[in-house]
């Protein structure tokens, strides 16, 4: 605790000084100039009644919200992101306690299958999972040859498969924080637990998930945001039929032309990707607590 | 490091030197240049690798070409207010009569063009003049299925449970649905009929396509059969894809992409030599072949490679008026994801 005083002293001193203020001030004025002014132009944009950008008024804004087909597109973007989450967090916690579990050369082989798919560019991997969920693909053929399947399955273009191909594209995002947290965990901890009767699951449920759950919130925020904005892999893989919230600020404003109504679009976006964050921040904060 | 000490007039000196270097003007390596506005992709690729090495040799003026999709060319020249950032737009018949529309175009003089003559009549006038022909109809897999007859074979078996379907966001979309419409009663302006006939399709075809997933699903043989532009055909066909062009016995659909001149360009006379050399027979020879597989509108160059034998089989085909379309698209294109939503 002596050196967690002897750093606090002097940084309240600076604070006093105002010197953080000024060491912060360059990425501060970047930030005003090229994330914060755009993004008040957009706020700005959308409160445009035509294309052309002359009356003023929020009709874009009552078109979007009283539409039922907008509405239940922000529905599926959410739910979109929600069902990401939720299969990457079953998929990462057995594979992140087999980690920690794991001997120095072996974590350093996973580290490496854990890492790959962001090492892959957007387009190979969107493509490899074409090949993948096509009608002629990799698990339709298999399927067909072992005949567990008379006819191919739909996978391609179905959420089914969208979220398949999102899980693995995301999986990474969701594991390395995770694994940084779990990693701190005292051994002696699990071992108490363990001494005092405790089963393994018993531990897992109520030592090493609530200690790790910093971990998880942080994975599934990144998560999260990344895969409600995968407007790659929601329009190729996903297809026509599920329309998304980056796919109708595409189209409005790349295809109709209509940049308020796809600012309005944008803007929504932002804010359900926020909403989701300070979600899955309560949630991690009100089983902190617990 | 003491040697040579950096205080902070000295850097001030040597940024104003390199400002004031910047305005000089350079030294003239040739009689000048020219920007064009061009699509991003195959129309960057191909217009860098030969329309502007064309255009060095054929008048010593170089080619500035700047990326950009028909709605920014229009977005940043109406910005500019009479000031555009280049001198020539490309662009396809939606996007062209929305620029005329605005008002965007410098009156283009076609016989100031070399290659004007050489171009079917309607290709040109006092907006721009065409450098691409783009014919629409119906692509499908020979191997896997018998070639198609009309566009009505679509909606029925054996096409339509490997039918891929696109929206309005294109230019071939838009006008093969409107032309669905038509065989099933619609009119240019009254695409109701596709819209029956795509919500009855849905439960059985085998997908609803973004439409730059289309090569892809064609290639992964998720669909067999779409409606599509000739280019995308050659392009795949290129790539050893089993892929064949038919035309709907209610005719085949044309449109043509256009170039012109931006209200207010610096250097129109080289602007008019760009728009000369894209046209030149032996250009268009070169664009024909794969990767870009243009269509040429130049009568000079001998056809090969392509599903039409002349360009005067162009004058049969379908062609739309898009200043009636384009009011209406914005509403088919919402319409249309309403529809096949989920």
């Amino acid at each position: 605790m002596a050196s967690v005083a002897a750093t606090v002293a002097p940084l309240s001193r600076a604070r006093r000084d105002g010197v953080e203020w000024r060491l912060a001030s360059p990425l501060a004025l970047v930030y005003a100039a090229f994330f914060a002014a755009p993004l008040l132009l957009l706020l700005a944009i959308s409160f445009f009644d035509d294309t052309d950008l002359t009356r003023v008024g929020g009709s874009q804004w009552i078109k979007f919200f009283t539409d039922p087909f907008y509405l239940s597109v922000i529905g599926h973007t959410l739910k979109l992101g929600a069902v990401t989450v939720l299969a990457t967090s079953v998929l990462s916690f057995p594979l992140a306690l087999v980690f920690c579990a794991s001997r120095t050369g072996v974590q350093r082989l996973l580290l490496l299958i854990i890492i790959m798919p962001l090492l892959t560019s957007v387009v190979v991997r969107t493509f490899a999972w074409i090949v993948i969920l096509a009608r002629e693909g990799v698990i339709n053929q298999t399927l067909l040859a072992l005949g567990l399947s008379a006819t191919p399955l739909p996978l391609l273009q179905t959420e089914f498969g969208l979220v398949l191909a999102l899980t693995q594209i995301e999986m990474p995002l969701m594991l390395l924080p995770l694994i940084t947290v779990m990693r701190t965990i005292d051994p002696n901890v699990l071992d108490a637990s363990r001494a005092l009767g405790a089963s393994r699951w018993r531990t897992f449920f109520q030592v090493i998930l609530p200690l790790s759950l910093p971990g998880w919130v942080a994975g599934s925020t990144l998560v999260f945001a990344s895969s409600v904005t995968a407007f790659i892999s929601q329009t190729v893989i996903g297809g026509g039929r599920l329309v998304f919230l980056p796919s109708v600020i595409w189209q409005q404003s790349m295809v109709v032309y209509n940049w308020p109504f796809a600012a309005v679009a944008a803007v929504t976006l932002l804010v359900t990707v926020l909403f989701g964050i300070g979600l899955l921040g309560a949630l991690g904060a009100h089983f902190a607590r617990r | 490091m003491s040697s040579m000490p950096v205080d902070r007039r000295r850097v001030l000196v040597g940024a104003g030197a390199l400002g004031a270097a910047a305005m000089l003007p350079s030294p003239a390596s040739a009689k000048g240049s020219v920007t064009a506005a061009i699509y991003p992709g195959t129309w960057d690729e191909a217009y860098r690798s030969i329309v502007a090495p064309a255009l060095k040799k054929a008048k010593d003026v170089d080619l500035a070409l700047e990326p950009l999709f028909a709605v920014d060319q229009i977005a940043k020249a109406q910005a500019a207010r009479g000031a555009p950032p280049f001198d020539a737009f490309v662009l396809d018949p939606g996007p062209r009569a929305s620029a005329i529309e605005r008002g965007l175009f410098e009156k283009f003089d076609p016989s100031k063009l070399a290659n004007a003559s050489k171009v079917p009549a309607g290709f040109a006038d006092a907006h721009g003049i065409a450098v691409n022909t783009q014919i629409v109809g119906i692509a499908y897999n020979p191997k896997k299925l018998p070639k198609p007859k009309s566009w009505k074979d679509l909606f029925a078996e054996p096409y339509l449970s490997r039918l891929g379907l696109t929206g309005f966001q294109t230019t071939f979309g838009t006008v093969s649905l409107i032309e669905i419409s038509k065989a099933y009663g619609g009119s240019d302006t009254d695409v109701e009929p596709a819209f029956v006939e795509v919500k009855k399709a849905l439960p059985k075809a085998a997908a609803v396509m973004t439409p730059a997933s289309l090569p892809g699903l064609f290639q992964q043989g998720q669909i067999d059969i779409c409606y599509t532009n000739t280019n995308n055909v050659a392009s795949l066909k290129a790539r050893g894809v089993d892929i064949d062009f038919a035309f709907p016995e209610e005719g085949a659909i044309t449109f043509i992409t256009t170039l012109h001149i931006a209200k207010g360009a610096e250097n129109i006379e080289n602007a008019y030599a760009y728009i000369d050399a894209a046209l030149s027979a032996e250009v268009q020879a070169q664009l024909m072949k794969p990767p870009s597989s243009m269509i040429p509108t130049n009568k000079d160059v001998v056809l090969a490679d392509l599903p039409i034998k002349s360009l005067d089989e162009l004058s049969k085909m379908k062609t739309h008026d898009w200043s009636k379309i384009n009011p209406l698209r914005a509403g088919w294109i919402e319409r249309f994801n309403k529809e096949v939503s989920k």
